[in-house]
């Protein structure tokens, strides 16, 4: 029998192997013929294939997301986001001669699938590398951009150890989570809760979030009653429910994604759990109202910007889904702001190159859709772009806290 | 706060419900070990493909019947029916012409159609997320001091109970069962005996993964959301039951995922969220260090 069971862990390993490196099959491979590796500005304008270009040639922009696994539909929204950005520029001509290119490779959320996924970013030679949506999927990767000199903008990826790896090259575009557990103080005191209880999913982004809780709010006057780990796509958590009832918590704040997250919402108010519930930025999206249903009513999100929200929001929203067939996600507007800061820094180095467009990139500000981009010292966001949105009759609202 | 005995009490209906889930699980996965000696890791898919036709049905049927109960009962019904002929099927086409190669390659078969089924999922519902939107009140039931007990559990229980009573007297008392018993301890035996194998292993595939289907119905209904990915840690946590109740034995996998259900509720409770897979699993080891063929598993003799 011994053996039998031997061969059968084997298989399995081999078939996720053999999984891992076919994940990518939405993979757009880039011209390898067109890409140019960072070319002088005096370069001669010749070797394109778009003719009405005058100068420079193909910048293309390699992108880490998930599509497939449990956060696919994320990572395809990001991707058009993305797509949509750069249409419009190339619609408008380019960037210095150069026209815009996009391709993905494929982290499933999985941080060893980002890891492969990352070496054949680098092995397609982009000009820069923009995604990241689970934090515990793109940390494995951002070593190797950095030694491959790639500059990155992490799109909505809002782990704090990203930021603690330092990397020169290394931008969050996204509020990192310490913001977001500002904005949760904030709204914890204006409620006048003093009990609070996490769960998170014992991943990167989610944990870190917990984490931050747990170290930041108890300064503050805030007593965390209860940590509970909930594992990705379990269906039940009504132990949980009970222990954090139990536990006495008077807000509940759900640091995951929100498609468990609306599974949780239901549960605890199924389970009898009467107190608040906040979520964390994961779980911004319609899909939490829906999935929800009655139990979300009166739930709040620390969001990041939402879309309808923001100034030029409806143009927004209509125009995403006259392209695409569906709403932005909540990370639309940040991946689209992305690829308008690549564009300013390479307006404003004046070159493609890997440090002139670092420092470029280093020096941004530029008002976008989602808020203020402008990078802190430690390249995370100097101004939090966090809202409070709470659900109202099947709506998102604005809540004002001070 | 709770009482001790509320805690006591309310984490065991926790633990029962989620065993019911583990229970109808894992008798597909037992029977069809049992019957075929394999392990038919596509099971836990058959369970998302039920609760997937059961948002189908439940939805085209919103229309006619109304978002209650009896659409929920019509809809788990064709997900039994639909899911029954698709095992069926996949027995038909994928297993069959395995049956007597080596059993490694039937495993490998199981793999790439679990792959088949949450792929084509994935594509048939673009990767989202699907809510399944009831009107039943959740939250309506018995009270018991701080304990509730909803009428959406009592149903759940007593579905699973029906069904695991019903299998039981199919499997004890009528000829297919027999049969199904036979051809599991000795099926060249069985074909020389005329009895139609492959039509009585054909029905044990239908009937277990009906019984997923119910689940997956069982599990749109409780926890309201349907997704390509959900049949995997199901999946695996229903095969372990079926290991810690006895390959092969149905009372067994009854036994295996309720225990199982009350262990994580128990681990949840004691030691924290964290902690609970450790716990359960835990004491599964230590139970199959002294018990290796699981709590009511026969004791096999290898013939050479």
């Amino acid at each position: 029998m011994k053996k039998k069971w031997f061969l059968l862990i084997t298989l399995i390993l081999a078939l996720s192997i053999f999984m891992l490196a076919c994940g990518d099959k939405e993979e757009e491979p880039p011209a390898p013929g067109v890409t140019t590796d960072a070319p002088d500005e005096t370069d001669a304008p010749d070797e394109t294939d778009a003719p009405e270009v005058p100068a420079g040639g193909v910048f293309t922009i390699g992108a880490l997301l998930p599509m497939t696994g449990p956060e696919a539909y994320y990572g395809n929204d990001m991707y058009q986001s993305y797509q949509m950005a750069i249409d419009e520029i190339n619609e408008a001509g380019g960037v210095l001669g150069y026209t815009f290119e996009i391709f993905n490779e494929d982290d499933a959320c999985d941080a060893a699938q980002a890891a492969t996924a990352g070496s054949k970013i680098i092995s397609a030679e982009p000009d820069i590398v923009v995604g990241g949506y689970c934090s515990g999927a793109t940390i494995p990767a951002l070593q190797q951009f950095y030694d491959a000199n790639l500059v990155v903008l992490v799109s909505a990826a809002n782990s704090t150890n990203i930021t603690d790896l330092a990397l020169e090259q290394t931008f969050m575009v996204n509020s990192p989570g310490t913001h977001g557990v500002q904005t949760l103080t904030k709204l914890a005191k204006s409620l006048g809760v003093t009990k609070i209880a996490t769960i998170h999913q014992g991943d990167d982004y989610t944990k870190n979030l917990s984490d931050i809780v747990e170290r930041d709010m108890p300064g503050d006057g805030f007593e965390i009653v209860a940590v509970e780990v909930m594992e990705k796509g379990a269906a039940d958590v009504s132990a949980i429910v009970t222990a954090i009832r139990n536990a006495g918590a008077e807000l509940v704040y759900w640091c995951g994604y929100h498609a468990d997250g609306s599974n949780v919402i239901k549960q605890l108010r199924q389970g009898g759990y009467e107190g608040e519930i906040v979520c964390g930025d994961g779980s911004s999206s319609v899909d939490l109202i829906t999935g929800s249903g009655e139990a979300g009513e009166g739930v709040y999100v620390t969001s990041p910007p939402y879309v309808e929200l923001a100034e030029g929001g409806t143009e927004y929203v209509a125009k995403y889904e006259e392209l695409y067939g569906q709403p932005p996600g909540g990370y639309s507007t940040l991946c689209y702001d992305t690829i308008y800061v690549i564009k300013e820094a390479i307006e404003e180095a004046g070159s493609i190159e890997y440090e002139a467009l670092r420092l470029a990139v280093e020096n941004i500000d530029y008002p976008g859709m989602s808020g203020r981009i402008k990078f802190a010292e430690n390249h995370e966001l100097a101004e939090s772009n966090f809202m409070i949105v709470k659900i109202e009759n099947g709506e998102f609202v604005l809540v004002e806290v001070d | 706060m709770f009482s001790p005995g509320e805690i006591i009490l309310q984490q065991t209906v926790n633990g029962l419900i989620l065993g019911c889930f583990y229970a109808l699980i894992s008798l597909g996965y037992t029977m069809v070990y049992g019957i075929v000696r394999l392990l038919n890791f596509a099971h836990g898919d058959i369970y998302m493909v039920g609760a997937f036709v059961g948002f189908f049905v439940f939805g085209a049927l919103a229309a006619i019947t109304g978002t209650g109960w009896l659409s929920i009962i019509l809809a788990m019904v064709a997900a039994m029916f639909l899911c029954g002929v698709l095992g069926f099927l996949i027995q038909r086409f994928a297993y069959r012409p395995l049956l007597d190669a080596p059993r490694l390659s039937l495993l490998i078969t199981a793999i790439g159609v679990s792959l088949i089924l949450q792929n084509a999922m994935m594509i048939l519902t673009n990767g989202e997320f699907k809510f399944f939107n009831h009107s039943v009140n959740p939250r309506a039931g018995i009270s018991l001091g701080n304990v509730t007990i909803t009428w959406i559990q009592m149903v759940l229980l007593g579905i699973t109970a029906v069904l695991l009573i019903s299998l039981t007297w199919f499997v004890s008392k009528t000829i297919w069962g027999k049969a199904m018993r036979a051809i599991s301890m000795d099926r060249p035996t069985c074909r020389l005996m005329g009895i139609n194998v492959n039509t009585i292993i054909g029905i044990t595939f239908f009937i277990g993964s009906a019984l997923a289907a119910v689940a997956g119905v069982m599990a749109c209904v409780y926890y309201g959301n349907v997704h390509y990915f959900m049949g995997y840690i199901m999946g695996m946590k229903a095969f372990t039951a079926a290991v810690i109740g006895g390959i092969g034995s149905i009372p067994g996998a009854m036994l295996g995922g309720l225990l199982l259900g009350l262990l994580e509720a128990g681990g949840t409770q004691v030691l924290g969220s964290s902690w609970k897979d450790v716990f359960a699993f835990g004491i599964l080891i230590i139970m199959l260090i002294f018990k290796p063929t699981g709590l009511l598993g026969k004791t096999e003799v290898e013939r050479m």
